[in-house]
């Protein structure tokens, strides 16, 4: 191999160019070519990484972290027209005759020092309640599923706008030679009631590198990432060391830097080709690990091997991991759906944020858990003594976050005694994306980009810093 | 005393001069004009185009960059124009050809080639946001090829501009409409529509508007109109105003929602008919017709005759029909559930014991209108199965006492759909809407459906017999309803029912996720197979016809008329297999019951501020709309091609340049507003502009381009001239652009030989990994991808097959949009995912693998440099440079064999600049 070539190339090119110099343009390969100069954070961050478990469908948050005892008096009672308001309905539980209150089959208990409620569901959860800041009062604008979990994602429910992980990657840039910087994974093991889309990880109007790189379960965890039949690692870097004295010479003729950034992209996608399996292969792990996140981690894709996964790509300085898990949109069958659900993310999730901080990370890494809307305090379709569903609730929800410079064992905001309004603390969607955003050292305001002669930013024309969920 | 006054007027005249010294109108919303300007060097210009872009640089004392190599011209041809390479034939022969001519030659037989109009609608099918399925949630599948081959016909033809534009946007309405021009109009259709259970039909159906709203702002104006939809656009001159105006345009007669269940197709559509089908449907039209006149004069007959006997006072038939008459017999139903005994949660039908009725608990027993009835709470329903499914050529008749509570705003007593929510209702139906009864016969609420309403409000706290019924004519005039035995007055809400009411089950007092009859009470359902006429329901009131009508009761039964009946059903159920059988397309149609529009605060559906109805409208600072233009979508096209519209050929002719150039004139295609970058050449945009308005052919400008001395320059620069006009924005050199997702694999297919030519039809599907919608988690439209095989595989990219939300990855990773949104420019990227894809993709691999056979073919006896550089033309149009074959001569040194080395070289070379870039 003649990796020398290349480097020769681009040091004659440093010398006798000037400013333009093709390593310079080669290093900076990752960012845009419209815009050299990398975005410096506004302020120190807090946090370095993210990893978001996002739990789509809407998880309820009456039977995971907002305990709601009344409801329980209140079996059976319609909805009182003073609570709802002018909450609109979605079309499956609006023309119900009736909204009949349901309370949650599932007993709460405080836990840790902070004594933060946690239900009986959530057991490994529990014992992480003294890492974690709980948010109570969420809300969100959409009520269906697409529209929501759009906006979650982007922003906006108008699609074509980057995602969160996209707008991270645009402001942090990669942290890792050999490694995209926002790696999205899918739960193989999830009930998929709901569907995802390319587009909650797409990089809307920014430009295409920083949209997220879907890791699927498997030996090649990217797509095209295997060298087709009959080409082995030699033939590659053939290939690669043809490919630079090709571009070389069409540089020679054509003076274009462009041609050293593919060049550098092509070594880029050489060198992924071996770290990505490597990232991928959790073999290596002890059996403790394992322990830690349930035996589940030793299928891969399974939820809890995603968990492990993202701790292993955080460590190599992917700088967003967004877990995708689904199966939460318990509209009917609530009780067995969300013990089920429960059951697949408890254990893993709360080994995450364990492992974490053991290894130092959970200092500047932000954990977040959550989905896209909540569910409504009544019971959609028919309410008998064990078995009931909630249609979706934009108004209010409970999410969690953890480390990366949020207060611990803390629970922020209420909700009233049906679960239907917040009573203190609003937290906006807009509002989170701004406190994510503050933590890794930006100015929501300032982190923007410019599309159609506007500056477009993830929060739109909102959000706020919620200072209270920061240590 | 004077003072005031005098003030008053120099505060007028004050103000008057301020407003006069208004700022200079935003150079896009001026007309465009021509000034050709004077150059020094006359003799390097070949077309006026070149005197504008000499003239900048001469002021600027540069150059133009010296002419490309022949080779690199002639690929830039044929990529720029057909998005195909030349094939190592067609290099030999240029180089070869010594003429002045050669190249214009080369150029016109290019834009005459069918690859030249798939080329051409490729940036169309980013504007349309193009796709084959739905796009929100399950994200089903929809037909949409046939509007792609509209495009490319359109192209392939050159049609005129103005033509183009008035077919894409008005093709419904136009004197000479025809299933072509309607199928034009799909484009407006083309946005994402959401299926997703317990949707609000009336926030997606703004949503649709929106996005063509802000579709037809990008893609005709240039102009982010859509900033304008909750304020004033903050920096252009459009009101929220004109926003919701320019949306009165783009109001149809839509439900909101696809259908879940019914696989129908949201309306209103077009039926794709062939000309030899509307041949056909022609002739079982007039069939249908002249059934109907023998019907009529059979009935006309029947009555007559039964007049005379019934009149003639004497003979053997007198006497019996004085009988008859005497004894009027109720009509028979087919199925009747008197609801008088429930048991375990059923009620047997009285006419035929084998088939019950579905009673749940939640249903209680109650006095009946005819002993006992059953009293609903809204939620449960009773389900009746096994009833004959009628058709929509079928006379069938519906009896059902209720008792109501209330004034419904909506309840549901009966229907026949499958499933939930007006997308997904079909069959016939009986509602209570806003305390007024509702039948309706229904393909696709509402745009396909016939349907009456009651002018009085439905009588409450009393029992009363509802009787509807229907002829089978598929028309609304065939929908007549009774109340206790008398016929209702009643008034059309649609009519237009244009495909199969299927009829799946029968609920009676509500439907799933629907409003029942909460606190109402039914009873005595009946179901007759036939159109009840009036004597009939008379009696079925339980009173006496009168004898006229009972006379024309007994006429019905005349041999001649029932033959003439039947007739006519067999007609029509003729023309209805034929017609439904034809695909449909989504399309525009004229709305025929235009609801009430009104700006939106916030953009907010359910916020209309009541204070500012709309009508359609433009925004006035574009162009004002003429008063002779009609006030519709013919007349929006008419203020497109008005010569006085400063945008719409400014927006075509910049798209051009910038696929000849990479790059518009204007630097935001998408923005040509006071936001965007203004065009640096802007006497050259706008002398093209006034040429294309007159001259209004895409290809004429497209070889003006391509042959002009601009084109022809060499690409080449210096990192001084780089970093001096990074953008090439003063044309000092010729065109260099990484090539675009579709034109690098369809490049790849043709160098190769695998490349499929066949034009238009239905999308292709090329191999792409398995399992990637289902990993995607896209859900319950959730087959995974087949691939198909053969040719189809192999086809140009236009036609791939797109998911919207699992698109096709190699294309996503080279740029290709999501086709969610109408987008004007793509993103240029460079990322090792590209590199990737383009050495590992089997789709690239097999082409290198085809390459390197089809190479070792035709020379079989050649040395290896022979076999690399045929590798090379045929992939870069150009022989390789001694430094490139060394590197490929290494290359192949580490391969076992000839085809593996081949192989190698033409994969590597994929992902090399000479192939990946435009030069």
């Amino acid at each position: 191999m003649n990796p020398q070539d290349l480097t020769a190339l681009t040091r004659r090119a440093m010398l006798g160019r000037g400013s333009l110099g093709l390593g310079a343009l080669a290093m900076r390969s990752l960012l845009p070519a419209d815009d050299p100069s990398p975005r410096r954070p506004h302020f120190a961050p807090r946090a370095r990484r993210v990893v978001y478990l996002f739990q789509a469908g809407g998880p309820s948050p009456f039977e995971t972290f907002d305990p709601k005892p009344r409801l329980r008096e209140l079996q059976g009672q319609d909805l009182p027209a003073s609570v709802r308001g002018e909450q609109r309905l979605t079309g499956m539980s609006g023309n119900q005759s009736v909204l009949p209150l349901a309370g949650s089959f599932t007993g709460f208990r405080q836990h840790g020092r902070s004594g933060l409620w946690v239900s009986d569901l959530l057991p490994h959860t529990a014992k992480v309640a003294d890492r974690l800041c709980v948010v109570r009062s969420m809300h969100t604008e959409a009520i269906n599923h697409d529209p929501a979990i759009t906006f979650f994602c982007s922003g906006s429910q108008i699609s074509g706008r980057p995602s969160m992980g996209a707008w991270a990657a645009y402001g942090l840039g990669a942290d890792s030679r050999d490694l995209p910087a926002f790696v999205v994974l899918v739960s193989k093991d999830a009930q998929r009631d709901q569907p995802l889309y390319a587009r909650l990880w797409g990089s809307g109007f920014l430009p295409g590198e920083y949209q997220g790189v879907q890791f699927r379960p498997g030996s090649s965890p990217v797509l095209f990432l295997d060298n087709p039949q009959g080409v082995d690692g030699i033939a590659r870097r053939a290939q690669l060391d043809a490919l630079a004295a090709l571009h070389r010479d069409q540089f020679a003729h054509e003076d274009d830097p462009a041609i050293a950034a593919r060049q550098a992209q092509a070594e880029l996608a050489f060198r992924m080709q071996a770290s990505v399996p490597e990232v991928a292969d959790l073999g290596s792990e002890p059996d403790e690990v394992f322990e830690l996140y349930g035996e589940g981690a030793r299928q891969p894709g399974t939820y809890a091997a995603n968990c492990l996964l993202a701790r292993r790509l955080l460590e190599r300085g992917v700088r967003f991991v967004q877990l995708f898990h689904q199966g939460w949109d318990q509209h009917g069958g609530l009780p067995a759906g969300i013990s089920r659900q429960c059951k697949q993310t408890d254990q893993a999730s709360a080994a995450l944020v364990h492992d974490l901080q053991r290894r130092g990370l959970l200092d500047d890494t932000l954990v977040v858990w959550g989905g896209e809307f909540g569910r409504t305090a009544y019971c959609q379709g028919k309410l008998t003594a064990t078995d009931y569903g909630r249609d979706h609730h934009p108004r209010c929800f409970s999410i969690w976050l953890a480390g990366g410079g949020m207060r611990a064992g803390h629970a922020h905001g209420s909700t009233d005694d049906f679960g239907y309004n917040i009573t203190e603390g609003a937290v906006h969607v807009h509002d989170l994306h701004a406190t994510m955003l503050h933590l890794l050292g930006f100015d929501h305001e300032q982190l923007t980009w410019r599309f159609q002669g506007r500056d477009f930013r993830l929060t739109d024309v909102a959000g706020r810093v919620v200072r209270e969920l920061l240590a | 005393m004077a003072a005031a006054p005098i003030r008053a007027l120099l505060l007028t005249l004050l103000t008057s001069a301020v407003t006069a010294q208004q700022p200079p109108r935003h150079w896009a919303f001026v007309v465009p004009e021509k000034q050709v300007p004077a150059v020094r060097d006359d003799g390097w210009c070949r077309d006026e185009l070149d005197r504008f872009v000499l003239a900048g640089l001469e002021a600027r004392g540069l150059r133009p960059a010296p002419a490309a190599e022949r080779e690199l011209l002639l690929r830039r041809a044929h990529l720029v124009l057909t998005g195909l390479p030349p094939t190592p034939g067609d290099v030999t022969t240029f180089l070869a050809d010594p003429a002045a001519d050669a190249y214009e030659r080369r150029v016109d037989a290019l834009l005459a080639s069918d690859a030249c109009a798939e080329h051409l609608a490729t940036p169309w099918l980013d504007l349309a946001r193009f796709a084959d399925t739905y796009g929100y949630q399950s994200d089903f599948e929809c037909r949409t090829w046939p509007w792609r081959d509209w495009l490319i016909r359109s192209f392939a033809d050159d049609k005129p501009w103005d033509r183009f534009v008035q077919e894409l946007v008005a093709g419904d309405l136009l004197p000479d409409a025809d299933v072509q021009t309607r199928t034009a109009t799909a484009f407006w259709r083309l946005h994402r529509q959401t299926n997703e259970g317990g949707s609000i039909e009336a926030e997606w159906r703004h949503e649709y508007i929106a996005d063509r709203v802000d579709t037809f702002g990008t893609a005709f104006l240039g102009l982010t109109v859509g900033c304008a939809r909750c304020h004033d656009h903050k920096s252009d001159p459009i009101s929220q105003r004109d926003y919701y105006s320019l949306g009165s345009f783009f109001a149809i007669d839509e439900a909101g929602l696809s259908p879940y269940s019914t696989g129908g197709i949201p309306q209103p559509t077009v039926r794709l008919a062939t000309a030899a089908q509307q041949g056909e449907i022609r002739t079982l039209q007039r069939a249908v017709s002249a059934a109907e006149q023998r019907r009529d004069q059979a009935l006309a007959a029947a009555r007559a005759a039964a007049k005379e006997i019934a009149e003639s006072s004497s003979g053997a038939l007198a006497e019996a029909w004085r009988a008859a008459v005497e004894k009027p017999v109720a009509p028979a139903p087919i199925a009747h559930f008197p609801f008088d005994a429930i048991e375990n949660g059923k009620s047997t039908d009285a006419r035929e014991p084998s088939r019950q009725a579905n009673v749940p608990a939640e249903v209680k027993p109650a006095s009946g209108a005819r002993g006992q009835a059953l009293a609903l709470d809204g939620d449960a329903r009773v389900a009746i199965d096994g009833l004959p499914a009628f058709r929509r050529e079928d006379a069938f008749s519906v009896q059902l006492w209720c008792w109501c509570p209330d004034t419904k705003e909506r309840a549901v007593l009966l229907h026949t759909s499958h499933y939930t929510e007006d997308a997904d209702t079909q069959g016939y139906q009986l509602l209570l809407t806003d305390g007024h009864l509702d039948w309706q016969l229904v393909h696709h609420w509402p745009g396909s459906a016939a349907a009456i309403r009651s002018k009085a409000p439905f009588p409450l706290g009393r029992w009363c017999q509802v009787v509807a019924t229907y002829d089978g004519s598929a028309r609304a005039v065939g929908l007549t309803l009774y109340l206790d035995g008398e016929r209702v007055d009643t008034e059309i809400v649609r009519d237009h029912l244009q495909g199969p009411a299927t009829v799946r089950k029968l609920e009676l007092g509500g439907r799933d996720r629907d409003r029942g009859f909460a606190g109402g009470s039914i009873d005595e359902f009946a179901l007759f197979d036939r159109c009840l006429d009036a004597a009939e329901v008379t009696l079925l009131a339980g009173r006496q016809p009168d004898a006229t009508a009972y006379r024309d009761h007994l006429a019905r039964g005349d041999e001649t008329l029932r033959t003439a009946e039947a007739e006519l059903r067999a007609a029509r159920r003729a023309l209805h297999d034929l017609v439904d059988a034809i695909p449909e397309l989504m399309v525009m149609a004229a709305h025929r019951y235009p609801p009430a529009r009104h700006v939106l605060r916030r953009g907010a559906y359910d916020q209309p501020d009541l204070a500012q109805p709309v009508s359609a409208d433009v925004p006035a600072a574009v162009l004002p709309f003429a008063p002779q233009w009609p006030r519709d979508r013919l007349g929006l096209a008419e203020w497109l091609n008005s010569p006085r519209n400063p945008l719409t050929a400014r927006v075509v002719v910049d798209r051009l340049w910038a696929q000849c150039f990479g790059r518009g004139l204007v630097g935001t295609p998408e923005n040509f507003g006071t936001l965007g970058e203004p065009p640096q050449q802007q006497p050259l945009l706008d002398a093209l502009a006034v040429d294309f308005a007159a001259q209004r052919s895409v290809r004429q400008l497209l070889r003006r381009i391509v042959c002009s001395a601009t084109f022809r320059q060499s690409s080449r620069a210096t990192p001084a001239q780089r970093e001096a006009n990074p953008h090439n924005t003063q044309l000092a050199r010729g065109p260099s652009f990484r090539l675009s997702a579709e034109v690098l694999r369809d490049q790849a297919l043709a160098a190769s030989g695998l490349l499929h030519t066949h034009v238009g039809g239905p999308s292709a599907k090329p191999w792409q990994p398995p399992g990637l919608w289902r990993d995607a988690g896209v859900g319950w439209g959730g087959a995974d991808y087949k691939p198909d095989d053969g040719p189809n595989a192999r086809r140009r990219s236009l036609y791939t097959y797109r998911k919207r939300t699992a698109p096709p990855p190699n294309m996503t990773a080279l740029d290709a949009p999501s086709r969610e949104v109408c987008v004007a420019r793509r993103q240029v990227t460079d990322t090792p995912l590209q590199a990737l894809t383009f050495l590992n993709d089997p789709v690239f691999t097999e082409c290198a693998a085809a390459l390197a056979s089809r190479v070792l073919a035709e020379l079989p006896d050649g040395g290896l440099d022979g076999q690399l550089v045929r590798v090379f033309v045929a992939l870069a149009a150009r022989a390789p440079r001694d430094a490139e074959l060394a590197a490929l001569r290494t290359l192949c040194a580490t391969a076992a064999d000839r085809a593996q080395a081949l192989t190698l070289a033409a994969s590597t070379l994929m992902a090399s600049d000479a192939v990946v870039v435009l030069r």
